[in-house]
């Protein structure tokens, strides 16, 4: 696990989605994740054809830290023309979840939720039971770490156990920087000058 | 994603099995895909694809971004039409800020206007490499050189050809150039005759047809569970458009058709797409026609930098500009899904603000990374190599995919 190289901001504490429910064109739903399942089970019963997205938001200092979100959309199955169509329900289900719990899978219930959970189990670390595949996606498979967490460091440790080369720390002046137009004359100067200190 | 090793000896699967590692530099996989793929004789039994091989950390980088910055990382996720993913981006930023009946007229005109022109170019790169999937090298050169004039368009408006950052929160960086509705009106012209030409070259093309009929069938039902969407879902009979849905940037102004086709085969998506390009064509000669004058702009200093020649004569002006640039704007707690249609489905953006200058966190719903899953499903019973065929009509790009 790398260290912790830029410190969290603050202010994460906020839950921000609760806030303005009126500006999406969705219906907010929030459960807990015991109900999550029986829930979106109901909501497939009752049209939500499509699992549109899977994604987790990680608020780090608020108790439950995660939220799993699910976008769901009803489409009518046989919906040739624009009218069948019409303007479908969009539904947003939230759940909040602490580090260490588990959700229930609903690959079985709709099938693009498979690489959805693989991905939030790989960049949060967030487990899915009963997920037939669940390994990572994006990452490498020998991957430690959970790289969209908040403690996440933005960079790794590899750039910071690098030694910079040598001449990154000198001015780029001595190095002799080949410069041309009038710029050359001012560098040539400049060179002149820090060459007549040194 | 590291390449997962496939031993000599594990090749032989089954009896009759072999397993065959497809990509992730095969050159029909339209980027870095590999499909460990399991056949019997010629026929496929399974396919399991492995994506990641161009996983950058975008969203990562975003949350650590200023809220007018991120777009430019944001646009690097579609590469093949930058600008809807930064169209998606900025009318959700506009949400969360309340501003959206704030932008003015021609700025929300141009955007839509930009935004078919990268869905056609966007296309116009399926259609090219599709083409060459199936062996048929010219077609490329008409798809790509129709995209250079769209390209050379993008270039005059936002000053690059791939990645502009042209759309921004509050509205267009700047208005377009002289000389820009000329060369607009020069393209509108020829087009017709430029997708007379694709079309020409390969729709009615019988290798084309016998690549394409009754392959890679998607039903209906399928597509709905898999959360197909856009123009592959359309090919199978569901007329589901975001645009016209959930009209956004004033869509609800334009007259368009949106494709539909019922047979949910490889050529049916194929069609969609030609139709789609031509309806693209249809809104843009719209929004040309009704094109208004005025501002590009938010009239408002805190969401999007004052103009320019206010900064050189108000000392207000100059603040404003100076805090935008150091510090960005705050945007109002809340939370967003604002999704708009790209070229290749429904593409959204979850937005988390905390109230800072920065996102908390920037979801993306990419409509190639569900498209491309159907492949497990897709490519069963058909032939090895039809499953170029069924990579190149869900026309993933993995810079979103991988993100």
């Amino acid at each position: 696990m790398p260290s912790p190289q830029t410190p969290p901001r603050g202010g994460s504490a906020v839950d921000p989605t609760a806030i303005r429910p009126d500006i999406d064109d969705a219906l907010i739903i929030r459960v807990e994740p015991a109900q999550l399942r029986g829930r979106l089970e109901q909501l497939k019963a009752d049209g939500a054809s499509m699992l549109l997205d899977v994604g987790a938001v990680d608020y780090l200092e608020r108790s439950p830290r995660f939220d799993v979100v699910y976008h769901l959309l009803s489409l009518p199955t046989r919906a040739a023309n624009l009218r069948a169509v019409g303007r479908p329900e969009r539904t947003r289900v939230l759940c909040g979840i602490d580090d260490g719990q588990t959700l229930p899978t609903v690959s079985d219930l709709w099938p693009s939720a498979d690489w959805a959970e693989r991905e939030v189990y790989d960049l949060f670390g967030i487990t899915f039971d009963g997920h037939p595949d669940l390994r990572r996606i994006q990452m490498p498979n020998d991957w430690t770490g959970y790289p969209l967490r908040k403690d996440y460091p933005l960079r790794g440790p590899a750039l910071e156990k690098t030694p910079r080369p040598e001449f990154a720390l000198k001015s780029n002046l001595l190095a002799g920087t080949p410069a041309s137009g009038k710029t050359a004359e001012a560098l040539a100067k400049q060179i002149a000058k820090i060459r007549g200190q040194a | 994603m590291m390449a997962t090793p496939v031993p000599v000896d594990v090749t032989q699967v089954g009896e009759n099995k072999m397993l065959l590692s497809l990509g992730p530099q095969h050159p029909s996989t339209h980027g870095v895909l590999q499909v460990l793929t399991e056949i019997e004789g010629e026929t496929i039994t399974k396919a399991d694809p492995e994506i990641g091989y161009l996983h950058t950390g975008i969203e990562k980088s975003a949350e650590n971004l200023f809220w007018h910055q991120a777009s430019t990382v944001i646009e690097r996720m579609d590469y093949l039409s930058p600008l809807t993913n930064a169209m998606c981006y900025v009318l959700g930023v506009e949400k969360l800020l309340g501003v959206t009946d704030l932008i003015p007229e021609r700025a929300q005109q141009l955007r839509v206007l930009l935004c078919e022109l990268s869905r056609i170019a966007s296309h116009c790169v399926w259609l090219g490499t599709g083409g060459i999937d199936l062996g048929a090298i010219s077609p490329f050169f008409y798809a790509f050189d129709l995209r250079e004039n769209i390209l050379d368009l993008f270039e005059a408006s936002g000053g690059a050809r791939m990645h502009p950052n042209y759309l921004r929160i509050g509205g267009l960086r700047e208005d377009v150039p002289q000389g820009f509705l000329d060369r607009l009106d020069d393209l509108i012209k020829k087009f017709p005759g430029r997708v007379r030409e694709l079309r020409g070259v390969l729709q009615k093309n019988p290798i084309v047809q016998d690549r394409m009929i009754d392959v890679a069938i998607l039903a209906p039902e399928e597509a709905l569970e898999w959360g197909i969407t856009g123009p592959s879902l359309r090919g199978s009979g569901i007329a589901y458009d975001v645009r016209k849905a959930f009209p956004y940037s004033g869509y609800e102004k334009y007259e368009f058709e949106v494709p539909v086709r019922s047979e949910g085969d490889a050529y049916a998506r194929f069609l969609v797409r030609l139709d789609e390009m031509d309806e693209s064509m249809n809104i843009i000669r719209q929004v040309r026609e009704q094109l208004v004058t005025g501002s590009v702009m938010i009239d408002d200093t805190k969401v999007g930098p004052p103009p320019k020649e206010a900064i050189a004569l108000s000392m207000e002006a100059l603040i404003h500009h100076f805090k935008y640039v150091s510090e960005g704007f705050r945007v109002p707690p809340g939370d967003v899904y604002q999704a708009v249609e790209g070229p290749r489905g429904e593409l959204a953006y979850y937005i988390v603000s905390n109230g800072e200058n920065r996102p908390w966190r920037v979801r993306t719903r990419p409509p190639s990374f569900y498209n491309l899953q159907v492949l497990k499903k897709l490519a069963i019973g058909e032939l090895i190599a039809d499953m170029v065929v069924c990579i190149g009509s869900l026309d993933p790009v993995f810079g979103e995919v991988d993100r």
